[in-house]
């Protein structure tokens, strides 16, 4: 088990290496989806089944398809001839390192263990406790056979859904910017 | 797996994004290191979303998710615009700002 995932974390660290350091942007992406199906198969061995597919149709199957319609729109031999680097890249890659080992030794010794949920509910009536004692019962027997998605559907439009709303503008206003951005005369 | 082994994987993730958005001139490269970025937000997420047994870090992971189909759509739409200008993706063409 633990090999399993020492594994899967240099398969991901690797992948994401590619990204950076590879000369054509075309190894990039294609480092950077095995990368991505790496972090999938980390969110299923975590048990978030929904997100790990979500992350699987999205980013393969939608994000980096965008990507290499973008590479083949602009890709060309003289870039590809040119210095991949910055000239500071030097001073940034030791910045970098030493960001690295200042805030990894810091996040190694952090003590990460769940505080007690904080009660934010004020309830006095006695009636109204019972209600919510039903209703949480309820909701655990419910919960005790619901699969995955259901449990994340039962938060995304229960306590998330005006943020599910705006999620959805954020969209529409993205695919606007890139029309916009994107067409002959601006 | 310790907790602190999956913050610090979400952290390398962010340190090499970070590296590429700084350091590479190709304007592909920097919005694929932005993807890195989002991955490492992503990682933490689900690993105290699992840790807590608390379902809100899946939903804020599904969200990240959006906000990241967003920011491609719009970087594709910049890497057009700027190709259409300069006929290069080398952001270091891009210079019309500095002083």
């Amino acid at each position: 088990m633990t090999i399993g995932w020492i594994l899967l974390s240099l398969m991901i660290a690797f992948c994401a290496l590619g990204v950076v350091l590879a000369r054509s942007p075309i190894s990039s992406a294609i480092s950077l989806l095995i990368g991505f199906v790496g972090v999938a198969i980390l969110y299923l061995a975590l048990k978030a089944e929904f997100v790990a597919a979500v992350q699987i149709l999205v980013y393969a199957g939608g994000i980096l398809v965008l990507y290499l319609f973008g590479i083949m729109l602009t890709d060309n031999e003289a870039l590809r001839l040119t210095r991949q680097t910055h000239l500071q890249a030097w001073p940034v890659f030791v910045l970098i390192l030493v960001l690295f080992l200042a805030v990894g030794h810091k996040l190694y010794h952090s003590d990460y263990t769940p505080q007690e949920p904080v009660h934010m509910l004020m309830v006095s009536d006695q009636s109204q406790v019972q209600a919510l004692q039903n209703r949480l019962a309820h909701g655990a027997a419910a919960d005790r056979h619901a699969t995955n998605p259901q449990r994340v559907a039962r938060v995304l439009y229960g306590d998330y859904l005006y943020p599910f709303e705006a999620a959805s503008v954020l969209l529409l206003v993205a695919v606007l910017g890139a029309v916009f951005l994107a067409k002959k005369e601006v | 797996m310790s907790t602190a082994a999956f913050v610090i994987l979400g952290f390398l993730l962010f340190c090499l994004g970070l590296f590429g958005v700084l350091a590479r001139r190709n304007f592909i490269v920097v919005l694929l290191s932005i993807e890195l970025i989002f991955a490492g937000a992503g990682i933490n997420f689900i690993a105290f979303s699992s840790l807590w047994k608390n379902l809100t870090g899946q939903v804020f992971t599904l969200f990240l998710i959006g906000v990241a189909a967003g920011e491609a759509a719009i970087g594709l739409g910049l890497l057009i615009a700027l190709y259409r200008l300069k006929h290069t993706a080398n952001v270091d063409e891009a210079r019309e700002l500095k002083g």
